[in-house]
Order: C-alpha cells, then structure tokens, then sequence
C-alpha cells in the first residue's frame, strides 16, 4: 500500500493507495500518529485510491479519531469507493465519522 | 355466532354448570323426600329449564373445531349439535312433567309421584356438565388438572347425592312398612331435611367402605340396593384414592422432577467438593428457571413444535425486541421470521460472563430480561449497562474482529441469542439484510457509537 502526504493549509491530506489490511494498518497508523505527533490537528484521510479496507483499517481511523479528540482536532475521511462505502454502512462508520463525497467538499468542512 | 372459546360462552357455561349442579340436586331430592306436594318448587326448576332452553339456543350458534380448524357456518353448527346431543338436551329441558299433569294428572309410578318422576328426566344435564369441562380443557388458561379435579370430586358428590336419595325411596316406595330400614331407624315420620341426612350419612359410610352398620337392609329391596352400593363403593373408593393420588402427582410432576434434577446436580457439585457458593449459585439458577419456566426448556419446547407454531410462539416471546431492536424493524416479515427462528433462547445467572474481552465475535445478543455491565476483563473499569431491549455482539460480528470489552451480568438476564453461522446464511439468502444492516449501523444509539469511539468492539 502506498501512502502520500499532502497540505492544503492547515489540513494534512493522506492519500492511501491499495489495501488497507491486518498487513498494512500499522504502517498507516504510523504514518498517522508522525502527523499528530508533529502538531496536525485537521487530518484528512482519502480513500479514492484505496481498493479496500478491513477491520483493522476502520481501527486504525477510530484510533486516530480518538487521538484527536482530546486536542480539538478533527478526522475527515473522503472519496470512499463502492466496496469501501459498504463497509462503512454496514459497521456504521458512515455516521460515527464524518465523511465527504469530494475533497473539496470534505475540505470546507472543516 | 358464538364463538366456542368466546368470554360470552365461557360466562353462559359457567352459569350453566352451576344450573346444571342444582338441577341434579334438587329434582332427586324432590322425587325421594318431598313427595307430598307435586309440584313443590316448580318455580325454580322451570326456571331453570327456561335456561336450559335458551342453551339449547344458544349450542345452535356455537363453533366447534373439526381438525383443529374453527367451524363457524351456522348450519353445519346446527346439524351438528342436532346429531349429536340437541335430542338429549330437549329430553332434559322440556318441562315433559308438566305436560302430564296437565293431560292426565298426577298418577303413581314406581310407587312415587308420576309428575316427579318425569322431573328426574333433566338428570340427563348431567351429560352437558361434561360437554362444557371437555370445552374447558382447550382454554389456555385453565389447568388440565384441576379441572380434572374439580369435574372428579362434583361427579362423585352428585353420584352420593342420587345414590342417597335413591336408598331413601327403597322405603319410600313401600310406604315404610315396620322392617324397612328407615322406620327401624326411626326417620319415617322426621322432616325431609333429617330423612336426608340419615340416607347421606349411610350412602358414605357405604360406598367409603366404613359402614358402621347402625343402619342396614332387611327387606330384599334393600339388600339388593345395598349390595349394589356396596360394589359400587368398593370400585370407586379404590377409583378415588387411585385418582387423587394421579391428579396430584400429575399436577406436581413437573416440579417433582426438576427438584430432583436440582437434587442430583448440588449432590453431584457437593461429592466432587465444589465451594457451597457455587453450589448455592447452581441452586439458585435452577430456582430462577422454576420460577420463569416450569422447568421446560424454551429451546427443546420450539425445537418439538412445527415450524409455523414455533414462529408464532417466538413473535410472542420476543415481542418487546421486535418493537424495539432497529434490526427486527426495519426488515420484511420473510426476513424477519428467518432471523426470529435462527434465534437461540438462554439464561444466564448473575455475575456470569456472556462475552470476555479477547473472544471473537460468535454471536449477536439480544437482551428480553435483565441487565448487563460493559466491563473490562479484570472488571476494573465499566462503560455502562445495557438492559431490556438493546443488544450487543454486532461489531464484533460484522467486522470479524475481537471483543474489546466483556459483558457480565447484574442479575438473571434472559438473552436470544443469533449465531454468526445463522447471521452468514440469512446475509447470503436475502440480500435485503445488508440495507437492513446499514440503515441499523446509521441509526445505532448514542450509547454504542460512543462506545465504538472508545475502540470498544462488543
């Protein structure tokens, strides 16, 4: 899985590319807790890329969501693609995070 | 028309049960002991009769059940009810006695009154007395055994009653001539009253078999009687003691064996050394089960019963989370009824686990009674309750993964139970239940959103 780091202000946009699995979730979390540790406190995370996502990869967002929360920041998540979309539904992240249609739109809400 | 098991019927029964027991009581007593005046009491038995009339009515609009199935057509009511007893209600309803006093007086018959002795003709109620017990028993609310009880003890006390009356006009029938038993016994000349208590008195002493003998035949009317009680007695005394003792441990039969069964596992617990508190726990989890259940097993109940009933029994009993659980209410009756007979009854005693921390997600729980605490393994922290109506095990479930938090009881919890296996099947035959799901997981309470954004998974 490939994952990219890009700013659009104060927002720090990660972009994940492949799986996100039991085998790649550590890396992502890692990734993750480097920008919160660095001071990021709006994060959004786009899935346009990401082919698919499992438990360990919805943990990895809650725990960032966690993160987050004491330090007024916020978790934004965009671009889902179908199959990713279903998992959300089904385990009911689609409401317990927020999450845009477009980045653009997942931007202004911050 | 009137329903079989209608409130209506059941309250015109009752009253014509009651009617049925003074009628049976009244017309021998008239017919043995009060032969002077014919026509004694007539305004009650005609009353009564006017009764048994509108009854007979009344049977002509009443269902019946053929294989199971309500007929409700009036006429295959009343041909059937013409059939099988209308012939002998109208013989027992008919005031036939007043008929013949009015055609050809009051003759003799028998020794006795002829207007009294056609009155003995409603004793046929007697046959109605247990139409109406054997309609009883499809009540759901009557118990089998007393009923039994009940149509027992009022049958015997009725046959005494005849039987009294019958031994009476032995004498009676004579004009008491100086060796019948009742002028030895000196009551020829007493009032109805103590003529009656003296032909009771001696009818139970006989038919008990105790028979004190300050009152026996002597006339060969009498022996012949007497000998007739006897034999009679004999079968029922040993009928009667058969019977009662039946009916009690038929009606105590249930309990009796799971007090045993309760018995036989403390005895187990207590020769393999288990600590008295467990003991004691086991104890009172099958004292919990007594009180909830009788001591049948919901699940090998449902299991015996067919599919249809089953399912009905089981919209019963998890009525309270069918209105309640968004994943009963919001899918169709088809899907509904697959999920509702893949569910799994169970009770668990208090302080058990029902899920540990570290478990992977076998099941999805739904709590009908009781409460449950979210609690870490070792039970140093708690996020909260759950109680009646909310259900935990989906995430869990869902994503495949394990539970980060344990579920222990707060007292005796009542939980249905759906497996993984059965919640694979009916996501892969009804592709309906995975818009079920998500529109479940949109509208999943305050409590377990909260909870999943604490990383607890259930």
């Amino acid at each position: 899985m490939d994952i990219t780091v890009k700013e659009s202000g104060d927002v720090k946009i990660v972009v994940f590319e492949g799986n996100l699995d039991t085998n790649t979730a550590p890396a992502a979390e890692d990734e993750i807790n480097g920008l919160i540790d660095g001071g990021t406190l709006k994060l959004l995370v786009n899935f346009e890329k990401l082919d698919y996502i499992s438990s360990a990869g919805l943990r990895v967002l809650l725990a960032t969501a966690k993160k987050l929360k004491p330090s007024s920041g916020d978790l934004k998540i965009c671009c889902l693609n179908a199959t990713v979309q279903e998992v959300f539904d089904i385990s009911g992240f689609a409401s317990i995070l927020s999450v845009s249609s477009t980045e653009e739109e997942a931007l202004g809400s911050f | 028309m009137i329903r079989e098991l209608s409130r209506f019927r059941l309250a015109w029964d009752g009253l014509i049960l009651l009617l049925i027991i003074v009628s049976c009581i009244l017309v021998p007593y008239q017919f043995a002991f009060c032969q002077d005046s014919a026509l004694n009491g007539f305004q009650v038995i005609y009353l009564i009769d006017l009764f048994f009339l509108i009854d007979i009515a009344f049977n002509c609009f009443t269902s019946f059940r053929q294989h199971g199935v309500e007929v409700l057509d009036r006429r295959v009511c009343t041909k059937r009810y013409s059939r099988k007893m209308m012939g002998i209600d109208l013989l027992a309803s008919l005031p036939l006695d007043l008929l013949a006093w009015v055609l050809i007086g009051n003759g003799q018959v028998l020794g006795g009154s002829l207007v009294l002795a056609l009155r003995l003709l409603r004793l046929l109620r007697i046959v109605r007395f247990f139409v109406i017990l054997r309609r009883w028993e499809a009540f759901s609310w009557s118990n089998p055994g007393f009923l039994r009880v009940v149509k027992f003890l009022i049958s015997i006390l009725i046959l005494m009653h005849w039987l009294a009356c019958a031994w009476f006009f032995t004498a009676f029938a004579v004009a008491f001539p100086a060796d019948s038993w009742a002028v030895r016994a000196g009551i020829e000349n007493a009032g109805p009253i103590a003529q009656y208590i003296r032909s009771l008195y001696w009818t139970i002493t006989t038919m008990t078999t105790v028979g004190y003998g300050d009152i026996t035949p002597a006339r060969p009317t009498e022996y012949v009687f007497a000998s007739m009680i006897m034999l009679m007695g004999a079968s029922i005394y040993a009928f009667i003691i058969g019977s009662v003792a039946s009916l009690l441990s038929s009606i105590q039969a249930a309990k009796n064996t799971h007090w045993e069964r309760i018995d036989s596992v403390t005895e187990f617990l207590r020769q393999r050394h288990v600590p008295a508190d467990i003991n004691s726990k086991v104890r009172n989890y099958y004292e919990y089960v007594w009180d909830h259940s009788r001591g049948v097993d919901k699940n090998d109940l449902l299991n015996d019963l067919p599919g249809p009933l089953r399912l009905e029994i089981l919209l019963h009993l998890a009525k309270k989370i069918l209105d309640t659980v968004p994943l009963f209410k919001y899918c169709s009756p088809v899907l509904r009824n697959e999920l509702l007979i893949s569910l799994e009854s169970r009770t668990y005693s208090p302080d058990s686990y029902i899920v540990r921390e570290g478990e992977s997600g076998k099941a999805i729980y739904f709590i009908t009674e009781g409460s449950v605490e979210i609690t870490s393994e070792e039970g140093e922290k708690s996020w909260g309750t759950m109680s009646e109506g909310d259900y935990f095990g989906y995430m869990s479930v869902v994503l495949g993964e394990r539970r980060t938090a344990s579920l222990k009881t707060l007292g005796y919890c009542d939980l249905l139970i759906l497996k993984v296996d059965d919640f694979d099947r009916i996501k892969s035959e009804f592709p309906e239940f995975n818009d079920v799901l998500k529109r479940v997981s949109g509208e999943r309470t305050q409590q377990l959103s909260e909870l999943i954004m604490e990383g607890i998974i259930l």
